[in-house]
């Protein structure tokens, strides 16, 4: 039963944290929260599982929703960051909500506000690990996380792109004394931030057999959470943090009723604000930026 | 080489530097002093194409791009004040970054090595966050760092800040070594007692505007460097 929980738990932790790190990315790189990350991840699940019901492979829903949310995060950039660049931290906060906003919007009048419905017989299979039962879609959802944060490491360590993000993220102005291209390595962050939710949102479609066009301020916030706890732009934090937040809520509901559901996990990003500020992994002195 | 015809800067209504002309010539050391906010920085960084500005910037007879990342590629390396080091990677990363705008893979793995053989110290620590290291060897990465992208000329914003005295003389007598190697050095100072020692010509800034120039020992000849600085070359270094 508790073993069980803990899978649920990761099945949710995964998607956690590949949402957590389309908003670490951006915030790492330019130290503002982009608020459209959350409805991006529903859009996502929307156009991933549009693809699926027009009978599509999994695999070709998975990179068509990515791809259209990797380009709508770059218009994101375009409109509600490069024109206030040397605005007040809040501006820009406040046209991706208006983002947000638009997407969330634009989702209920394409797909209406009812669930959209995954084709019932899709991933339907079962496996028992003696008293766990796991199923396809579940295994699905771990393992792209698995596959995409192990490719986001490796492009971080290995690749001019990683480099050039990272550089970027601690000192904007030496990236360029270097010759970093920080427009466009800056259009690329916001990309690969739109692409890691949009795989996300075709996850949560997975999982819960379902999207609708409130996923995203639930699914966004609690990944807000998880960045917090983590250490705002600390990838390893994060992949911490997205587990124990997904097997902390899987078993509040659990061990204490679904009226608590919630409250263990802001509860704790309140707490790590109070006491660990700079998150699980985030290094002592660093403040987190939101 | 370098050549700098009445560059401007200002911040709001704030001039930190009107009507700068200055002249580097292939191989030489030339000297930028001036007192705490004569705007050395803000000229250095508007040459490098960090700061807007006014006037014109030209590079072996080429305007400069007024972008940082495209100046660097046309053969400007800055190493700004407080030495820019990225404390979260390491110094291998560090040094792999000063070759950022290179396509020659192999050249620049050799390069590496060859600056790890003049600052072993960096060998040493390679895989060490650059963060952990002390000022001086900081300065010295991002020396070698900087030189990585195989510059033409080479400007350095204030090497000396905070480091002790024998660590500073040391920086002063690599930026000699370099000039040897055929790369033209623009060095920003407020020592400027042991920058002249080192300097062809120095050009002195006073709030903005140029105050004097010509070699070091016409400008201590027309006392200007008393003027200008003997004040603060004995205040401490403020820390890094
Ligand atoms: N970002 C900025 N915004 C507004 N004013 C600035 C800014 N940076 C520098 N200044 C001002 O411009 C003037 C020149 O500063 P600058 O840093 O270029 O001087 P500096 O010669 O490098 O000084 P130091 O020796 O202390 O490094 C100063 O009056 C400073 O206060
Ligand atoms: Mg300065």
């Amino acid at each position: 039963m508790l073993l069980q929980q803990l899978v649920n738990g990761l099945t949710l932790g995964a998607v956690y944290t590949l949402v957590a790190l389309g908003f670490s990315l951006v915030m790492g790189v330019l130290g503002v929260l982009n608020l459209a990350v959350a409805e991006l991840f529903m859009l996502g699940g929307y156009v991933g599982l549009s693809l699926i019901l027009a009978d599509y492979p999994v695999a070709v829903a998975i990179a068509g929703a990515a791809l259209v949310t990797a380009v709508l995060g770059v218009v994101v950039e375009k409109v509600a960051y490069q024109p206030l660049r040397n605005a007040p931290p809040i501006a820009p906060l406040l046209s991706t909500l208006g983002f947000s906003v638009i997407f969330q919007t634009a989702a209920t009048n394409i797909w209406g506000s009812d669930p959209l419905l995954m084709p019932p017989d899709l991933l339907d299979a079962r496996y028992r690990v003696g008293s766990v039962s796991v199923g396809q879609a579940q295994l699905l959802v771990m393992a792209t996380a698995v596959v995409l944060v192990a490719a986001l490491a490796l492009l971080m360590r290995h690749t001019r792109f990683g480099y050039g993000l990272r550089a970027i993220a601690e000192n904007r102005d030496v990236a360029r004394l270097l010759g970093v291209p920080a427009p466009l390595v800056t259009s690329g962050a916001f990309a690969l931030s739109g692409a890691l939710a949009g795989v996300a949102g075709v996850q949560i479609g997975l999982h819960y057999s379902a999207i609708t066009p409130y996923v995203g301020v639930e699914v966004g916030l609690k990944a807000i959470a998880v960045m917090v706890v983590g250490g705002t732009t600390n990838i390893w934090g994060v992949l911490l943090a997205g587990p124990l937040l997904g097997v902390l809520e899987v078993m509040t509901v659990a061990l204490g009723g679904a009226a608590f559901r919630d409250m263990t996990v802001y509860g704790l990003m309140i707490l790590t604000l109070l006491v660990r500020p700079q998150g699980l992994l985030g290094r002592a002195g660093g403040a987190q930026r939101v | 080489m370098l050549a700098v015809r009445n560059l401007a800067v200002r911040y709001g209504p704030i001039q930190a530097v009107r009507d700068l002309t200055l002249e580097v010539r292939p191989g030489e050391i030339v000297a930028l002093i001036g007192a705490n906010g004569a705007g050395k920085t803000s000229a250095v960084k508007a040459i490098a194409g960090l700061l807007p500005h006014t006037g014109t910037v030209s590079l072996g007879g080429q305007p400069l791009p007024r972008r940082a990342e495209y100046a660097l590629r046309a053969g400007l390396a800055l190493v700004p004040e407080g030495r820019g080091i990225l404390g979260q990677m390491t110094v291998a990363e560090n040094l792999r970054m000063g070759g950022y705008a290179r396509r020659d893979r192999a050249g620049l793995e050799a390069a590496m090595e060859e600056q790890m053989r003049r600052f072993p110290i960096l060998e040493q620590r390679r895989d060490k966050l650059a963060g952990l290291l002390s000022g001086g060897e900081q300065q010295m990465l991002a020396i070698g760092r900087a030189l990585l992208s195989q510059p033409r000329l080479l400007v350095l914003d204030e090497p000396s800040l905070g480091l002790a005295p024998i660590m500073a003389a040391r920086i002063f007598a690599l930026v000699e070594e370099l000039r040897a190697t055929g790369v033209a050095i623009l060095l920003v100072e407020q020592k400027a007692r042991q920058v002249l020692k080192i300097a062809d010509r120095a050009y002195v800034l006073e709030t903005g505007t140029l105050r004097a120039s010509g070699t070091a020992s016409e400008l201590a000849a027309r006392g200007l460097l008393a003027d200008a600085f003997l004040g603060t070359v004995t205040q401490a270094p403020p820390p890094a």
